[in-house]
């Protein structure tokens, strides 16, 4: 097991630097190289997930290195998430080959794809914060390059709001977990929770939150996602949106079912964060005229949906079964959902270059492979019945009314919401889902159903028939049927990975079994997809869409530009107003001394010579001189003309100054020769009085 | 004797090597030159280590007077810092054979080099503070040359203001020390303090005096504020590899000086809870946003890494000023890790001026694609020293935030890891952009004209080294994190 778990994490990020090595001799041997090491780690994930069943506690301990050293455990948890990062990434990989045929500075990709990778799986299977924080840094260093890849302006952009996003977060995390380890003695997560008993660890749980958050892509730190993912590559985004944000779901499950397991207030500020996330998310998606940035927004809106599950758990306490299965299976789910559409975005992008609706429309149609791909990924996160995300919305669905149920019944007491709060969140939560129809919908009808406005490029669209290559096609229709068949058979997939992975949120055993095809919970379904159709035709259709004068219709960005919280405060305030204030300020500390030293040699010490050393006088003569003579040369022109004056005021003034300086020195020089004989006088007269009282 | 006899030739075989190559008449040729004084640094460097291994030694070279005496000790922390001058002094000697190519009278240059060298052996062997200060001193003057090396000007100001600047720190020290030959039992570095409680008894007042001047005195050569002026102008006007071990040891020669003073001669109790302590403490976390805030905005690369010297060495000094275990540790660490770091930082900056001749920051797009090897060391020590996990600066902050956390000490306790973290993220700002348009020219960058600008292999291989030290000292930290835990168990 420990072998396994070393060759997880240790294997990759070796691999990577002897894939560049290779990759600078033979590109066709890296690729194979990547591929056939990516399959390994998925096998070897697998082999974790069968044996992970066992009871006893594992615990694998790097002895002290990075000071404190590394420590792996699995769980079941741990086990599910190791094997669907490394099945992402077997799959991506597989699109890579493809879709990476004609990019510049392949093999920098692939070396940070495989750290990465490294860093991602020992992520899930760190035993304590330390590792964790440890690999989570070298994630979000190693992901800042997928971003960046291709290097257009927008791309070195949003690469670098990632950057910022991820190094501010990390530093926060690190305040959270200096303050964690002085409060709790302990980063172990298993231990955590009992060493938190009785101790006010908030301020650490926010500082950790903002960390974690911010790579979840939760509000108001969520704008790396729509920034980022419409420029990296296909296959990154897939990774980021799918694996990399679950990074930051880890670290908040972690704070909420350990460090705060059951704390209503904690599970209160998560729950809103969550909601606030979840329709905001959608929001965006529903307005976004981009395929990727759609598929972004969407992921921001999901992790909302996970978030809320996160944040029922901590206000159902002991009874948060529902919510514990509801966020794992979504966590699951969004991962298989991101996988399938974000490769099938890339498929698109590889083809045509594009991604801007409008452009794109009609590519899918008559492409019957790739409009079932995409809608098993679109229904599935649309959580119709029969596909898998109905399964985990039902879930979290349900938890949100058990919860209102309680609260009617007088089980559950809150401070925070009262039943009515409640039921707005609920409203809210299948509006989401309703709105998350809407935009899946918008893509669908753009890309399979509608002809590009063009019908010169429409005839082109329509006769490319080789748009993917097998290995594709193969990565992307096996990614895609998971989600049906895990939606027909609950029982036997979902199921079974919930009752793996709930131990890791402090859960043991259902207390009922939930029966997902009643009509109860298919209630919820039904009135998502009414809302749903309600919105796309009202706003996409109604309101996103232009009439042009030749009778067809256009997708009109209709967000207003101004509403961006990235340009209107983060990076005026970061880059501008935070930075001036700041140097102005330090600017001040550092010209003190200097300034004092100046200050002194032009006032005590005088060292420096004047500029204009003057011949004779003083300034107050110079300047008085040069402008009566000045006044002389103006009178000479005008008054005197015949008989022009010719007096130089200025060595006029310098002889009066001479001669009253001599006056000056000779009446000081006289008195002080009267006073120094008046004081020798003074002298001899108390010498005189001294001696004579002496004696 | 016997053992003994070393420290001594430790120390006057490089001087004595230093000034013969400066008072010998010009060599025929330049491999000649180089040939004598590698000769010179790798003989100090073997005397050095042999010193280093021989355990714990004194010798009393001279004394006149009660009290006065020129006497060399070598204990924990004098082993700790010679290893990191060897380290760092002899790499970056070999640096320079190359880069000093194109810089005149080379010879001064070199014999000036080798003759510090044996100072720096002189300074952390000194076992009393008269020693110390006589050397210190010393190393001021005899180090000058190596700023004003190209004579322009602003180097001349630059080599000036350094010298006005460590000379009037020098005399802060002076002041203490007269102090303590009178309160003190000895002036000798004693474990835990050597104060005459019987005489302090009733005069604590003059003698925190005293302690303050003594910190605010080395803190000169530290970078600490107020006196840190002379860092970011003396640096971008040297030779890069003067830069380079200027901002690598020398300051860290007063960060040595206060560890003397306040853990050996008045002990860390007398300092503790004082208003010497909180006025240390507000000054190096002043000087820590300060440096960073200031780096940020600096645009030329040397004046840059400067100002970032200005803001580490106070992390180094915040951590002491905490007076507990961990932050002390975490001071240490700091010191061998930031020897490390900024020594490669400037090595790089060096190479990239020495290649290219571009010194501002903006002019360095794509250098990456030019010169691979040099930025990718450039980067792995610019993580180090932001505090990226697993290399080294993230370990040494992470005792020094726990120490603060531990320490109790009303605000500071939280306000120091909060500046700190801020500084961090400052550093990522100011040390990341390089690398980030370094490699990532955008997508306009003209493949077609790129040349290969590596430097050659004695410049790069000291690169090199240290690179690899910075990330290696991070992931496998605790031979030094024991070695340090038993400096600071017998000092607190």
């Amino acid at each position: 097991m420990n072998i396994i778990m070393c060759i997880m994490v240790f294997m990759p990020i070796v691999g990577a630097f002897l894939s560049y090595m290779i990759g600078r001799k033979n590109k066709t041997g890296r690729d194979l190289f990547v591929c056939d090491l990516t399959i390994v780690e998925f096998v070897c994930s697998l082999l974790l997930v069968f044996s992970a069943g066992s009871s006893e506690k594992i615990l694998f301990v790097i002895p002290e290195v990075c000071g404190m050293g590394l420590q792996f455990t699995v769980d079941g948890f741990r086990a599910v998430y190791a094997a669907i990062a490394a099945f992402m990434w077997m799959m991506t990989t597989l699109l890579s080959k493809e879709y990476f045929g004609h990019y510049r500075n392949r093999n920098r990709y692939y070396l940070f794809l495989l750290v990465t990778l490294g860093a991602t799986e020992a992520i899930f299977l760190s035993a304590d914060l330390y590792t964790t924080f440890i690999f989570f840094e070298i994630m979000s260093l190693a992901s800042y390059v997928w971003v960046a890849q291709d290097e257009k302006v927008a791309s070195l952009r949003a690469a670098a709001t990632y950057l910022a996003v991820a190094v501010i977060g990390g530093l926060v995390m690190l305040m959270g977990l200096f303050l964690l380890y002085h409060q709790a003695g302990t980063l172990q997560i298993d231990l955590l929770h009992e060493a938190c008993q009785g101790k006010n660890v908030y301020v650490a749980a926010v500082c950790l939150l903002v960390g974690f958050g911010a790579k979840a892509g939760a509000f108001p730190l969520h704008i790396w996602l729509p920034k980022a993912h419409p420029v990296a590559p296909a296959p990154a985004s897939a990774l980021l949106s799918g694996i990399l944000t679950k990074t930051g779901i880890f670290g908040v499950l972690v704070i909420s079912c350990q460090i705060l397991m059951y704390d209503e207030l904690w599970g209160a500020v998560i729950l809103l964060l969550g909601v606030v996330t979840m329709f905001l998310g959608a929001l965006l998606a529903v307005f976004s005229i981009d395929f990727k940035r759609t598929l972004a927004c969407s992921s921001v809106s999901q992790i909302g949906f996970i978030l809320v599950g996160v944040g029922m758990q901590g206000l159902l306490a002991e009874h948060n079964a529902l919510a514990i299965r509801g966020t794992l299976l979504h966590m699951v789910n969004h991962s298989v959902f991101k996988l399938v559409l974000f490769m099938l975005a890339g498929v698109i992008y590889m083809n045509l270059h594009k991604l801007d609706l409008n452009e794109i429309r009609g590519f899918g149609y008559k492409k019957p492979l790739l409009a079932a791909i995409y809608l098993m990924g679109a229904l599935g996160i649309g959580g119709i019945p029969m596909f898998s995300g109905y399964v985990s919305k039902t879930l979290l669905h349900e938890s949100i009314v058990e919860y209102i149920h309680g609260m009617e019944a007088g089980e559950f007491i809150s401070a925070f919401f009262s039943a009515g709060d409640m039921k707005l969140i609920e409203v809210i939560f299948l509006v989401s889902g309703g709105l998350t129809l809407a935009y899946m919908c918008k893509l669908f009808v753009a890309v399979f159903l509608e002809k590009n406005n063009d019908a010169v490029v429409q005839k082109s669209y329509e006769e490319r028939k080789n748009y993917m290559t097998k290995c594709s096609a193969f990565a992307l229709t096996v990614s895609a049927v998971l989600i049906p068949v895990m939606g027909i058979l609950p029982y036997a997939t979902m199921n079974r990975i919930a009752d793996m992975g709930q131990s890791f949120m402090g859960h043991v055993h259902m207390e009922h079994e939930v029966h997902y095809f009643t009509w109860t919970n298919l209630k919820g379904s039904v009135i998502s997809i009414l809302i749903g159709a309600v919105v796309y035709f009202v706003v996409v259709r109604g309101f996103m869409m232009e009439k042009q004068a030749d009778g067809t219709t256009k997708y009109v960005n209709r967000w207003p530009e101004k509403l961006d919280l990235e340009e209107v405060l983060y990076r005026p305030l970061l880059l501008k107003i935070v930075p001036t204030v700041g140097s102005f300020v330090a600017g001040l500390f550092d010209v003190f001394t200097d300034g004092l030293v100046v200050f002194f040699r032009k006032t005590i010490y005088r060292d420096s010579p004047r500029v204009t050393e003057l011949e004779e006088g003083n300034e107050m003569t110079h300047a008085l001189g040069t402008f009566l003579n000045s006044l002389e040369a103006i009178g000479n022109c005008f008054i005197w003309k015949e008989n022009p004056r010719k007096m130089d005021f200025e060595h006029w003034f310098a002889l009066k100054y001479s001669a009253f300086k001599e006056n000056v020195s000779f009446i000081g020089r006289s008195l002080s020769y009267g006073l120094i004989l008046f004081c020798l006088g003074l002298c001899a007269t108390l010498i005189y009085l001294l001696i004579y009282t002496v004696v | 004797m016997g053992q003994s006899v070393l420290i001594l030739l430790a120390i006057f075989i490089p001087v004595l090597w230093g000034l013969v190559l400066l008072v010998k008449p010009e060599f025929k040729n330049r491999k000649a030159l180089l040939t004598v004084s590698g000769a010179g640094l790798i003989i100090a460097a073997v005397l050095g280590c042999a010193v280093i291994f021989g355990g714990e030694q004194e010798v009393l070279l001279f004394s006149f007077g009660k009290n006065m005496n020129i006497f060399f000790q070598v204990d924990a922390v004098s082993r700790l810092f010679a290893t990191v001058v060897t380290v760092v002094w002899v790499l970056a000697g070999f640096y320079s054979f190359e880069y000093m190519k194109h810089e005149k009278e080379e010879k001064r240059y070199f014999g000036f080099y080798v003759l510090v060298f044996g100072i720096l052996y002189a300074l952390v062997f000194a076992g009393n503070m008269i020693t110390y200060y006589l050397f210190y001193e010393m190393m001021t003057l005899l180090s000058m040359p190596l700023i004003l090396h190209s004579k322009t000007k602003e180097a001349i100001m630059g080599g000036l203001k350094y010298m006005l600047y460590s000379l009037f720190g020098a005399y802060m020290v002076l002041f203490g020390i007269y102090f303590l030959n009178k309160y003190a039992l000895t002036l000798n570095f004693t474990v835990g303090g050597a104060l005459d409680m019987q005489a302090v008894a009733g005069n604590e007042g003059i003698l925190l005096v005293a302690a303050f001047a003594m910190i605010a005195g080395f803190g000169v050569k530290a970078g600490m504020f107020p006196l840190h002026a002379w860092l970011p102008t003396a640096h971008p006007v040297a030779p890069a590899p003067a830069s380079a071990v200027m901002s690598g040891i020398i300051v860290k020669m007063g960060v040595l000086g206060i560890l003397r003073v306040i853990f050996s001669l008045f002990g860390a109790d007398f300092i503790r809870g004082t208003w010497v302590q909180t006025v240390w403490l507000v000054l190096s976390l002043i000087t820590v946003f300060m440096g960073s805030m200031l780096a940020y905005r600096e645009k030329i690369t040397k004046k840059r890494l400067a100002y970032s010297t200005v803001s580490q060495i106070s992390y180094i000094l915040f951590g002491m000023a905490l007076l507990v275990p961990e932050g002390l540790t975490g001071a240490l660490l700091h010191v061998i890790f930031h020897a490390v770091i900024k020594s490669t930082l400037f090595m790089c900056a060096g190479a990239i001026i020495y290649k290219t001749g571009k010194t501002s920051v903006d002019e360095l797009k794509g250098i990456g694609k030019e010169m691979p090897i040099t930025i990718w060391c450039y980067t792995f020590a610019a993580a180090a020293l932001i505090g990226f996990p697993p290399a080294s600066g993230f370990i040494s902050k992470w005792y020094l935030a726990v120490g603060a956390l531990e320490s109790g000490i009303a605000t500071f306790s939280w306000l120091g890891p909060v500046v700190l973290l801020i500084s961090a993220l400052l550093t990522a700002g100011y040390l990341l952009p390089i690398t980030v348009n370094g490699f990532l020219p955008g997508k306009d960058f003209d493949y077609g004209s790129l040349k290969k600008k590596e430097p050659v292999k004695m410049m790069l291989i000291p690169i090199m080294i240290l690179a690899v030290l910075t990330i290696l000292l991070g992931v496998f930290p605790t031979p030094l994190t024991e070695y340090i835990a038993g400096i600071v168990n017998m000092v607190l």
